[in-house]
């Protein structure tokens, strides 16, 4: 059986509220391998961002132990791990999160820019991955004259611009119109599926969950269901 | 390296996107910048005008003025205390003094061809033995005409010759200086000092006539030692002499005169520019500091302002010192932004006074600026912006990726 690519052992999240804690996550482990394409599911307040981002190591756990490719990641320095992240994984965010100020393109080119992309091959990455997700009449405008489906489209290209192993998606489809998110959560599908690369998508929107072919359901920071589906698209027109 | 190129596009960036808070902020340093380097220039400036003057001077002769070393500036730069006849007296008659020469001047209104001017005057004493002296020692020299023999001729300095009046003064001319008649004698030669070069010299005695000053009394005298006397043992001798005449006149025997050889009064040329200096480097140096906490106080609300921009850099695999990198080169952008606008605000303005000096012989002012200066002006500023901006970048670079991306949230 190969490795899994994300591994969580015992995991627990506690924030201080003045004297009061409040335990996000409760002593969760779980295993994603490569390939897989998880939904994260829970209610508001559930734990499942704060899931997210100890798996796309965005945050540590205040207990337990995260793997990220065999690799104990409270043994790197922030450093070696905003490389390994940078490298390892992509990140789709509901709020599209791109730089206001960069174009369409310079958005994608950043993250090769933080891995030390020659510019001539950052270029010729970044169009062509603009290209595929249908935005080559936008390469060189700004956020602001983007739609919404665009600019999560451009959130996409960014995600993939260093060929990531791993897309982490919260709420991708959050902020869009049924339609647009439909197109969205098409594109990450065929990335899947095409690529063979490991999506994890955040969301309480069960269509969208119905994409994934594992669903984890969380309820206050703990794993309630984990099974298999072997559902193709099931939001369907 | 390619790193670096893109974190400077970056930062770039970030200053255009917020151009009215970076202008405000540039605006600071460009205050800072143009102080420095104004000041410094004018400082120069001062400092060559003073060498130009002590040149002039020349090294073998004493000056005595009234006022004591302390007040000396004051004195030269605006007149007051005199030297009483006695104490001229008193300086004639001490021991390796060959002669003494009486200088006094003042600011009159000379007309020429009907083109009235505002003008300074001098006048020597004795006048024909004088200028004897100071074509001897002192290198004066005609350009045109003769030296003057009778009391109402002039002699007149080069700059007021060419450039005060429209046109031309030539040796043979008529001015009348306070409602009396002169006949220009003769134009003396560039003496190596605007302030020299724009004036018009007269018998004291004629000289003391048109202005109401008491006979015998001067701003200051030039003394010249007889052969083979030292400058330092004839200066003690003048200021034992003068002592003494003080002890009679007013039962002190303090000084408030001065006994200034060339070699003294280059060191206290030099004691009050480095003052002056120390003065404009604290001007200077705090409006630096008021453009460098400007700039830390932006940097710091857009490190606010930027925080989840911060996140999502870090969640897409900026490094700590990328961030840091990107927020230095934003405050060292802008401080070099603000340097070079200071330096050329600085540089206008040195040149400025420098030209309206060119065009307005009385004005004394220069400035003087130079390649040096403009570099140090530039990198300076770099530099503030730089170490202005480290805090407010580290405290970006230390920010965790989901706090980060929280914060705004």
């Amino acid at each position: 059986m190969a490795e899994p690519i994300i591994k969580l052992d015992n995991v627990w999240r506690t924030y201080k509220l003045g004297k009061t804690e409040l335990h996000a996550l409760r002593g969760l482990s779980l295993e994603i391998f490569p390939g897989d394409f998880v939904a994260i599911m829970g209610s508001s307040g559930s734990g499942k961002s704060t899931l997210l981002n100890i798996i796309g190591c965005l945050d540590s756990p205040t207990k337990g132990k995260v793997y990220l490719k065999g690799k104990d990641i409270s043994a790197m320095s922030e450093s070696q791990l905003s490389q390994f992240r940078g490298k390892i994984l992509g990140f789709v965010f509901q709020e599209f999160n791109l730089l206001s100020n960069l174009t369409a393109i310079e958005n994608v080119m950043l993250p090769m820019i933080f891995q030390g992309t020659p510019q001539e091959k950052r270029k010729e990455r970044a169009k062509e991955i603009l290209v595929s997700v249908d935005l080559e009449d936008r390469i060189f405008h700004e956020p602001g004259e983007l739609s919404g489906g665009e600019r999560q489209r451009v959130a996409i290209a960014r995600a993939f611009a260093n060929s990531p192993e791993v897309i982490i998606a919260d709420e991708p489809t959050g902020n869009l119109d049924s339609i647009t998110g439909k197109k969205i959560m098409e594109v990450l599908t065929d990335f899947h599926k095409k690529e063979g690369k490991t999506v994890i998508v955040v969301t309480h929107d069960a269509k969208i969950a119905d994409y994934a072919e594992k669903i984890i359901n969380i309820q206050d920071g703990k794993i309630i269901k984990d099974h298999s589906t072997a559902k193709e698209y099931l939001w369907k027109d | 390296m390619e790193g670096l190129k893109e974190y400077f596009n970056i930062a770039v960036r970030n200053i255009r996107t917020r151009s009215l808070r970076s202008f405000l902020t540039i605006l600071g340093i460009v205050i800072g910048v143009f102080l420095i380097i104004s000041l410094l220039s004018l400082s120069e400036g001062l400092k060559s005008t003073i060498n130009q003057q002590l040149q002039a001077m020349g090294g073998e002769m004493v000056m005595v003025m009234p006022g004591s070393d302390e007040d000396l500036l004051t004195s030269m730069m605006f007149g007051g205390a005199k030297l009483q006849k006695e104490d001229m007296e008193a300086i004639k008659k001490a021991e390796g003094v060959d002669k003494v020469l009486g200088f006094s001047y003042t600011g009159a209104i000379a007309r020429f061809e009907k083109e009235s001017k505002q003008i300074a005057i001098g006048g020597y004493d004795p006048w024909k033995e004088g200028l004897d002296i100071l074509s001897i020692f002192q290198g004066w020299s005609l350009s045109d005409g003769r030296w003057p023999t009778k009391g109402n001729e002039l002699l007149i300095g080069s700059q007021v010759a060419a450039e005060i009046f429209s046109k031309e003064v030539k040796a043979g001319s008529e001015m009348v200086i306070k409602g009396r008649k002169f006949k220009v004698a003769g134009v003396l030669n560039s003496l190596g000092s605007k302030q020299d070069d724009s004036m018009i010299y007269m018998d004291m005695s004629i000289y003391q006539d048109i202005t109401g000053e008491k006979r015998g009394t001067a701003a200051y005298a030039m003394v010249k030692l007889e052969d083979g006397m030292n400058e330092n043992a004839v200066a003690e001798n003048i200021e034992e002499a003068l002592k003494e005449t003080r002890k009679r006149r007013s039962g002190t025997d303090e000084a408030d005169f001065s006994v200034i050889t060339s070699e003294k009064m280059g060191a206290i040329a030099g004691n009050i520019l480095g003052v002056i200096q120390i003065v404009i480097f604290g001007f200077a140096g705090i409006a630096i500091i008021v453009g460098g906490i400007g700039i830390t106080n932006s940097m710091f609300t857009s490190v606010r302002e930027r925080t989840k921009e911060i996140g999502i850099m870090k969640a897409i695999g900026a490094k700590n010192s990328a961030i840091l990198l990107i927020f230095l080169f934003e405050a060292g952008i802008v401080g070099l932004i603000g340097g070079i606008g200071g330096t050329l605000l600085g540089s206008m303005l040195a040149k400025g006074i420098e030209l309206y000096g060119q065009v307005h012989p009385l004005f004394y002012f220069t400035a003087s600026i130079n390649i040096g200066l403009i570099v140090f002006g530039l990198v300076f500023s770099f530099i503030v912006g730089c170490v202005s901006g480290v805090l407010p970048a580290r405290a970006a670079a230390k920010l965790k990726p989901v706090e980060a991306l929280r914060r705004y949230e």
